[in-house]
């Protein structure tokens, strides 16, 4: 087994592989850019470097940096989280030809499934349906033939991409070129690579994934599904296992993990991976794409498996064979996944990066939070927004609901904005109790939801609080004019004029 | 002290009698009330009304305050008679668009200059923050009366980038 490993990421994934490592007493080798020095993933890591400045394309994207800092710290291995380059097959290679382990699969099986549109033919080939396409990257000539062949509504989507980045709706034709110009400088910024190609859009479908994992001597077992149906911006919110949908229609799991085996293996895959489906209204299902690294999502597999799956990712790497089978894999209670993002859900849910002044976290049974954040850490700008994953269990879909709410109430991030006020929101729907799930569900949300009127009893203690804040001096005030007086001396002499 | 609210855009006033921790106050000009007021940390109030226990978090923006309890939200503004600091008047005339920041960030690319014209719908600058980027359009045409900002600054949530008159 690996004596030291070093994690080629940042925030919350970085933490939280770093907590496994310790628990499998392998040492961390932390790696951060300028604005990271103080972020948890350093203080928590036994070891740490320096990679440049504060933009990706300087520091955690930087290959060359990487490996330095791993033969300089005397790491063995690379784990490379999800994002930056946990999907690159070019590092997977660099780090093999520096006699580095890469903590995933081979660069020949990331070039195969990596691509979207590679892994969009393979599916084809092996019988998997999918969703027509382009299957590669068009000009804004291509993508209105595409679209003027099978109609709008179309999607746009980065040929080299994941988790929503650089992927537009296209409704209209007015608005194919400016979004295909959107999508494709995303693409640029996030993968380094421009190329976006073209979908047909399947209207109201869910999305469910399906956890696979392999080691290097030919087995390979599925973990069962994720539901990520809750989306907003194509990027996912909320995350459960087992699905509502499949819960109900349990023969989904077998057919959808048999599908997911057979596409992963064609392409001679091993370590963690997710094989991504779209099931439609008549629980058709569509290969998607497969993701070739840890997904974000991957706690509510651990809960309702019972595993830890980057000490199993670090186990194959290392050389092990799968220590189950697929009879050994049972799933128990339900478990859902909330991420935590730092935007404003009142402001279109735009970023809120900032300083965090006060936080409260959420304790008590059945509750996992994976966080990066701490009292006094500065949010950056430069990075995606999610600043914890609150993960609940409990024996069923309803407790786990109720148990969600609780924790939510207990949890408070003052000094920025989050979304945890809106995922109450959602908790409460009836749409989402009853699992009646699609990827526009939060779209369809906002457009029903008549906002609750808060009790008469609610408003007055707001007014209350307000006017005791108001009160107080406001240290960004300019010119604050009672020049530090207190209001209550200020209202005495007010009264004394009288 | 007597203070006039607005809570959610709805007027009411308010009148503190005694101060915190043991407050006595009266809205709208009902009958007195006690509440005891605890402040555990910086924006966060432990309200005690009525045998009731009410965890109060308050965020002080520039025009208003945003008070969150039990995941209601509530936008205050407090105007005090007394101060002649109003809050109030701060925006252009009526017929000058300010074009603000959306989010905290930076300024990616400036698409006009002072004196250009733009037509509703025309971008005027791109504001991005932690990999999302937002293009900040004219919603009428007119004439870019000033441009605030350059590209690569770092702009607060609704700093003003533009002006069009």
């Amino acid at each position: 087994m690996f004596q030291k490993i070093l994690i080629a990421n940042r925030g919350e994934i970085a933490v939280r592989i770093t907590r496994t490592l310790h628990e499998m007493g392998i040492a961390a080798v932390a790696v951060y850019s300028d604005v990271d020095r103080a972020s948890l993933h350093v203080r928590m890591a036994d070891e740490a470097e320096r990679l440049g400045p504060a933009p990706s394309s300087e520091s955690y994207l930087r290959i060359d940096r990487i490996l330095d800092a791993a033969k300089k710290h005397g790491a063995e291995a690379i784990h490379p989280g999800y994002g930056f380059l946990s999907e690159n097959a070019d590092f997977a290679a660099a780090c093999e030809e520096a006699g580095l382990v890469f903590i995933g699969p081979s660069a020949e099986s990331i070039r195969a499934l990596g691509s979207k549109t590679a892994a969009r033919q393979r599916a084809v080939s092996a019988g998997t349906p999918v969703v027509p396409g382009t299957e590669r990257g068009v000009s804004l000539d291509e993508a209105r033939g595409f679209a003027a062949q099978h109609g709008y509504p179309i999607l746009l989507k980065a040929v080299a991409g994941g988790g929503g980045k650089g992927m537009r709706r296209v409704d209209r034709e007015q608005d194919l070129e400016s979004a295909l110009r959107d999508a494709s400088s995303e693409a640029e910024r996030a993968f380094r690579n421009p190329e976006v190609y073209v979908e047909r859009l399947i209207e109201r479908p869910r999305h469910i994934e399906i956890q696979i994992l392999g080691d290097r001597h030919g087995n390979m077992v599925h973990l069962g599904e994720r539901e990520c149906s809750v989306q907003r911006r194509h990027q996912k919110v909320i995350e459960e296992s087992p699905s509502p949908l499949v819960a109900q229609h349990p023969e989904l799991r077998e057919e959808m993990g048999a599908a997911a085996i057979r596409a992963a293996r064609a392409a001679g895959y091993y370590n963690a991976g997710t094989v991504e489906f779209l099931v439609d209204q008549d629980r058709r299902f569509y290969f998607l794409e497969v993701n070739t690294r840890l997904q974000v999502e991957h706690p509510v597999t651990e809960l309702v498996t019972g595993l830890d799956l980057v000490k199993l990712q670090v186990e194959i790497a290392a050389g092990a064979k799968l220590p189950f089978s697929q009879q050994d894999i049972s799933w128990r209670g339900s478990a859902i996944e909330c991420r935590v993002y730092a935007e404003d859900p009142y402001n279109n849910f735009l970023p809120f990066p900032g300083k965090i002044t006060r936080l409260e976290r959420p304790l008590g049974p059945g509750i996992r939070l994976d966080a990066c954040v701490y009292e006094g850490w500065t949010v950056p700008m430069e990075y995606d927004p999610l600043l914890a994953k609150l993960v609940v269990w409990a024996g069923t879909r309803t407790d786990a609901v109720a148990r969600m709410i609780r924790a939510l109430n207990e949890y408070e991030v003052g000094g920025i904005r989050t979304n945890l006020g809106f995922f109450r929101q959602i908790f409460e729907d009836p749409a989402f109790r009853n699992g009646h799930l699609h990827t526009g569900f939060i779209d369809e949300f906002f457009a029903r939801q008549r906002p609750a009127e808060p009790p008469q009893e609610l408003a007055v203690v707001a007014a209350l609080a307000a006017a005791l804040a108001s009160t107080e001096r406001d240290p960004a005030a300019p010119g604050s004019s009672n020049h530090g007086m207190s209001p209550w001396v200020l209202a005495g002499r007010q009264e004394l004029l009288r | 002290m007597k203070l006039n609210l607005k809570v959610n855009g709805t007027p009411r006033e308010i009148e503190i009698l005694a101060p915190a921790p043991l407050c006595q106050f009266r809205v709208d000009g009902g009958s007195a009330r006690s509440a005891d007021i605890a402040i555990p940390g910086s924006g966060l109030y432990s309200i005690l009304l009525d045998g009731r226990s009410y965890d109060v978090q308050v965020e002080r923006t520039p025009q208003h305050f945003i008070v969150v309890i039990n995941g209601h939200r509530f936008e205050i503004e407090v105007h005090d008679p007394r101060r002649w600091s109003g809050r109030s008047g701060q925006q252009g005339g009526a017929d000058i668009e300010t074009i603000a920041a959306p989010m905290p960030g930076k300024v990616v690319r400036v698409l006009v200059k002072a004196g250009d014209t733009v037509v509703a719908g025309q971008g005027v600058a791109v504001v991005e923050a932690m990999k999302m980027q937002n293009e900040m359009k004219a919603s009428r045409a007119g004439r870019v009366m000033t441009v605030t900002v350059q590209e690569g600054a770092t702009v607060t949530a609704g700093e003003v980038l533009a002006t069009i008159a």
